[in-house]
């Protein structure tokens, strides 16, 4: 089965350059992430798996938990989309930003998360960031006592540097962290399992009776994985999965594992 | 293109084209004497001619295997008529240039001028080729010449000066790519009649220089598109350019009638009657079943008069049958299958045209053809409107000179454009609708004394008997109506932007103004400052803060002054008819034509398809440019074009019953009925074939789930809303997955898991009680307003096109009409445009008021549930279609329980159907 890229997400980000955009080799590595039951409290829905050496939750949120560091993992936010819309003078109502600020409340609770790493794009653009200024401070100011960082992503390096009143750590790709590095684009980095974005991954899927349904989904190969995108107003893009790779989709309010299958659905 | 020598040499060559043209022409004894002969007499305008565009031109020729034909240039975008000398009253020019051919006018032409010299407007419909164009055209040629004569019948000769010229008449036509032929008629006639106009054609096909010469020197006459026209009133100095208007005709209403484009006109049409006070509108439309209100849309309620053309030819409608029915394919659309067969009559025939029904189809059906017969490469044509205009201009030139043997062609060549009759027209698959089964077949047999002539060619075997439907219909008189729209808000929205980026509005004037037409005559205040706000107005809308597109000025007026928005907005106002497309290149530079974006965007490098019956492959894109190099067609995929499929029409749907039926009972007439009896007697022997008083249902299994297939014969749109009730109301007590599929005989429910039906339990779900409720409520299930705000969303702006030059900072305003509508309806849930999709949906797609009266009907119907052991002839067809909608009550794990990744095999459906 030959890889091809997937099509450039609908939803304004960009699409990867070619290269970097499928999650490791994935044919000569043995099975990405196993699914393991994790540790301590599990929030609803999530699924446990294995990756470089850690446990991770994936959450139907759209978003991965590392119990060990208390870690939410959060790619692709993409804040202020909907106001960058309106300013280049197109009608997009607003309240996207505020629904994706009350989600992280609620998983900051669920999990008893200590810290947030955003896996780039936390905001869409320059006007972006300026819109959703003064509400992500005063977010921010609610959750002091969680540390906040940010793998700089494309769109975050357009929009220019962040207010120091967001008191958000900005670090360049790839942050290492033990065995997993931290990317926004998916990138294979030596001698770690690389968790990225970017790509607002989706997976067509298709069953019996000729069923076909859409769904935002986690996509692990050998050495990587990429998350989906967190914001409320993104698009996704069909990811084109390799044989061996792991794809756990969101289904509703859980979080599923399926393979790829080669057989088409008629 | 500024070198003097070529452009002489060019224009040389044009003339003496034309001249060859003509002689042609007149040779053949055509019976329409201003067919492309338009340059006959004038000198092409030096901007009309790219030595560049030739030089591809010349390529294609030899690329379509042509020693058939060298192409002459490409048609002048403006047209500098050389008036000869002539005397007399314009009536009188014209009533002595009909005679130098040996004709005089009809009665219906002569009215059309009459009325139009005494001041009113109306609508003139007739059969293709009987002098339409004509009746329209001359009114205001010879209300020009009595102007330029003071009526008085000395000897003139006019050029008119620059000073002087300002433009008189507009000629809207709904097809591009026939605009440079309407403009070829148009001038035909001046030449001799002494008028010295100088006209033009402003469509998307018009190069950037000669529009701009265009605006320089302004035309007298101009041929334009509804888009370009938009274009044109999104500029300032309305009243320079339109001010002096006559005439504005509207060629093909009957195709605009009833779309968005059609409401995007009647906008027009009322600016153009507040800016010219001598205004008079004519429509031009082939027959409809509702003519007077097509005029009364046309008019919005100005008094006129419809003025009705000669009788239609007779017409005989027969089908290619297959040689054995049992042996055909029992379904499908494609029906390459009769290729030989087809063949074989193109080559007993003259000029053949080749109808199909939608763009995929014509490459199909022009690959298998010259499968068929190598030898018919380069007289063998392809003609739709994703081809290039070289390419496009290639098969039309064929036509005209006798070049072409056939050619494949979809709705491009049945509109409008009087070009030489053929000889022979073939329908691939079901015409879908009476009207234009007349209209194709008006292009045939153009002989005195004989009739016109049709001849179907089945797709699938059960599709033989819409022939004989149509056929029937045709002899009961019944024709289709186009309903028009009402309120389409998206396209107010789009209309208010475009007059805002040239001279602006003030809210009072611009509302009094929209009000005149009939698509917003009832419009409200309220409304109206909602569309005001959303194009970016301000005011009404509190959960947009820091939107601003559209800035109030202190003298009142609403203007874009922000001239990328604007710019914005003109390059997406070409998109209101059709999604965003890519243009397709070779890498050297020719133009081969275009597909949608999304069919590009499924492509990889290396990727081989088929356009314009070349296959190629993809290679890379370049701006909106897609760059390919010629490749193999062993693995070329066919590009599917929207644009969505015909509904059979209530007439047509009708006789249908009365087909079967007959044949049920043993006496069937038609010849196709006749032989299909094998088949129907399968049908009848496993199941059953329904009386027109039984409602026919069948339940079956197959390794995909569980099958019910029902048959009320209402055509595709109604029984689409019938399976989106059926299963809404099955689903509502069970969670339970619906696959719907439906033709324009009856609908399929497929569930992938056992669901309990009896007949009770279907008789419940068809109850007509509380329908329209449930209609609704199904229609939010499956997603349908959903799917359909594409159209909505690319009309209203939300969604547009990029270009080049804006780069990154528009990639990022870009989002699909899918996250737009969630957007809304989480966060701005009364907005009107998500309304608008529901009703769109309600009532275009699934014809809510004719579905209603069905399930009344359905209710004196037998119902006759059956459980046949294998799958019956009727239920075939709609279990092997492809388009399908969705309906699920289930949890979402439930469903991903059943289901896996598909692995992408783009367009692999596709090939398997063909």
């Amino acid at each position: 089965m030959p890889l091809r890229e997937p099509r450039a997400p609908a939803g304004g980000a960009e699409p990867s350059d070619s290269s970097s955009a499928r999650p490791g080799s994935a044919s000569s590595a043995p099975g990405a992430a196993a699914i393991v039951s994790v540790a301590g409290a599990v929030p609803p829905g999530a699924l446990g798996v294995e990756a470089g050496g850690e446990h991770l939750l994936l959450l139907p949120e759209r978003v991965a938990f590392w119990p060990r560091t208390r870690t939410l993992l959060v790619a692709d936010a993409h804040l202020g989309k909907a106001a960058a819309f309106r300013c280049g003078g197109i009608p997009v109502p607003s309240g996207t930003t505020d629904v994706n600020l009350e989600r992280l409340t609620q998983l900051v609770f669920a999990c008893d998360a200590t810290r947030i790493v955003f896996l780039g794009d936390l905001v869409h653009s320059k006007a972006a960031r300026q819109a959703v200024g003064t509400s992500f401070a005063a977010w921010r100011q609610r959750h002091a006592g969680v540390d906040i960082v940010l793998v700089r992503g494309n769109h975050d390096a357009r929009a220019g540097d962040i207010d120091a009143a967001w008191n958000v750590r900005v670090v360049s790709d790839p942050l290492i962290e033990d065995g997993l590095a931290l990317c926004h684009a998916p990138r294979p980095v030596a001698g770690a399992f690389a968790l990225a974005g970017h790509l607002h991954p989706s997976a067509m899927l298709t069953g019996r009776g000729r069923d076909r349904l859409r769904v935002p989904c986690f996509w692990f190969a050998a050495t990587q994985a990429v998350l989906p995108a967190f914001g409320a107003f993104t698009g996704t893009a069909d990811i084109a999965a390799a044989t061996g790779d792991r794809v756990f989709v969101v289904a509703g309010s859980r979080v599923v594992a399926l393979e790829a299958s080669s057989e088409v659905e008629r | 293109m500024s070198d003097a020598q070529p452009d002489r040499r060019e224009q040389a060559r044009v003339v003496a084209a034309a001249r060859r043209n003509l002689k042609r022409q007149l040779a053949r004894g055509a019976i329409v004497r201003a067919m492309g002969t338009g340059t006959a007499g004038a000198t092409a305008d030096a901007s009309g001619t790219h030595t560049g565009a030739n030089a591809s031109g010349v390529d294609r020729a030899s690329d379509t295997g042509g020693a058939a034909a060298r192409l002459p240039p490409p048609p002048p975008t403006t047209i500098d008529i050389v008036a000869a000398q002539n005397h007399g009253n314009g009536l009188e020019r014209v009533e002595r240039w009909f005679a130098a051919s040996g004709r005089t006018p009809f009665a219906f032409q002569r009215a059309a001028w009459r009325h139009h010299a005494e001041g009113r407007s109306g609508l003139i419909h007739a059969a293709t080729g009987t002098g339409k164009t004509l009746a329209a055209w001359l009114g205001p040629v010879i209300e020009a010449i009595d102007e330029r004569t003071g009526s008085g019948s000395e000897s003139t000769q006019w050029t008119s000066t620059k000073r002087a010229r300002r433009l008189r008449v507009l000629w809207i036509t709904p097809m591009r790519a026939l605009a440079a032929d309407t403009l070829a008629s148009l001038a035909a006639p001046l030449a001799e009649l002494g008028l010295g106009w100088r006209i033009g054609l402003r469509t998307g096909d018009t190069p950037g220089a000669d529009r701009i010469r265009q605006d320089r020197d302004a035309l007298d006459a101009m041929v334009t598109t509804p888009e370009s026209l938009a274009l044109l009133l999104s500029r300032p100095g309305q009243r320079d350019l339109f001010g002096e208007l006559v005439a504005v005709v509207v060629d093909e209403w009957h195709e605009l009638l009833g779309t968005k484009r059609g409401v995007q006109v009647e906008l027009a049409l009322a600016r153009l009657k507040r800016l010219a006070p001598r205004l008079r509108i004519w429509g031009v439309s082939a027959t409809l079943g509702n003519l007077d209100e097509a005029e009364r849309v046309l008019l919005a309620g100005r008094p006129g008069v419809v003025v009705a053309g000669e009788e239609p030819k007779t017409l005989v409608i027969d089908s290619l049958l297959p040689h054995d029915v049992m042996k055909s394919p029992w379904a499908g659309h494609l029906g390459t299958r009769a290729a030989a067969q087809v063949a074989a009559e193109i080559e007993h025939s003259g000029t053949t045209l080749v109808f199909t029904n939608t763009r995929s189809q014509a490459e199909l059906w022009y690959q298998a053809l010259l499968a068929a017969r190598p030898d018919w490469a380069g007289i063998l044509g392809l003609h739709h409107a994703s081809l290039s205009i070289e390419s496009r201009r290639f098969v039309e030139n064929g036509l005209r000179t006798g070049a072409m043997k056939a050619v494949v062609c979809t709705s491009s060549l049945d509109l409008g454009v009087d070009f030489a009759p053929v000889d022979r027209v073939i329908q691939i698959g079901s015409p879908k609708g009476v009207a234009r089964l007349l209209q194709r077949a008006g292009r045939s047999g153009h002989r005195p004394g004989l009739p016109s002539r049709i001849s179907c060619v089945p797709t699938h075997a059960l599709e033989s008997i819409e022939a004989a439907a149509a056929r029937a219909a045709v002899d009961d008189g019944a024709i289709e109506s186009r309903r028009p729209l009402v309120k389409p808000i998206d396209v107010l929205v789009q209309h208010a932007i475009t007059i805002a980026c040239g001279e602006g509005f003030a809210r009072e004037v611009l509302l009094a103004e929209v009000r005149d037409t009939h698509a917003f005559a009832t419009l409200t205040d309220a409304e109206w400052d909602w569309v005001i706000a959303f194009a970016g107005g301000g005011g009404v809308l509190d959960a947009y803060p820091e939107y601003r597109r559209i800035v109030h000025g202190d003298d009142g007026i609403h203007r874009v002054v922000e001239a990328k928005l604007a710019r914005r907005h003109r390059v997406q106002i070409g998109t209101i008819v059709s999604d965003a497309s890519v243009e397709i290149r070779y890498l050297r530079g020719d133009r081969l034509g275009s597909v949608e974006e999304n069919f590009i965007a499924r492509l990889k490098p290396g990727d081989a398809f088929v356009i314009g019956g070349k296959a190629v492959s993809f290679v890379r894109m370049q701006e909106m440019t897609a760059l390919v190099r010629r490749a193999t067609p062993r693995t070329a995929v066919t590009p599917r074009w929207l644009g969505g499929k015909m509904s059979l029409s209530n007439e047509l749907a009708r006789h249908i019953q009365y087909e079967l039926q007959s044949a049920a009972h043993g006496h069937a007439e038609a010849r196709e009925t006749k032989a299909l009896s094998p088949l129907l007697s399968l049908q009848a022997r496993h199941s059953r074939v329904p009386n027109a008083d039984e409602l026919l249902a069948e339940l079956h299994a197959t390794r995909e789930g569980r099958h019910l297939c029902v048959f009320p014969f209402g055509g595709r749109h109604v029984n689409a809303a019938l399976a989106a009730l059926v299963a809404w109301r099955l689903a509502r007590t069970t969670a339970l997955t619906f696959s719907m599929a439906f033709n324009d005989y009856g609908f399929e429910l497929l569930s992938p898991v056992d669901f309990a039906l009896d007949a009770a339990a279907l008789r419940a779900a068809l109850d007509p009680a509380h329908a329209a409720d449930d209609i609704a409520a199904s229609v939010n299930a499956a997603e349908l307003s959903r799917r359909h705000f594409r159209e909505i969303a690319r009309v209203a702006g939300l969604v547009f096109q990029g270009y080049p030059g804006e780069g990154r900072s528009a990639r990022q305003l870009q989002a699909t009409s899918g996250l737009f509508f969630d957007v809304y309806a989480e966060h701005d849930p009364g907005n009107p445009l998500l309304e608008q999709s529901r009703r769109e949906v309600l009532e275009r797609e699934l014809e809510l008021t004719r579905t209603l009266a069905t399930l009344e009907a359905l209710r004196m119907r037998t119902l006759i549930v059956n459980t046949p052991e294998r799958m019956t002839p009727l239920a075939l067809p709609l279990v092997a279609e492809q388009m399908r909608n969705k309906l699920s009550t289930e949890q979402v794990a439930d469903r991903v329980a059943r289901m896996q990744v598909a692995m992408q095999k783009p367009e692999r459906r596709l090939r398997a159907a063909a």
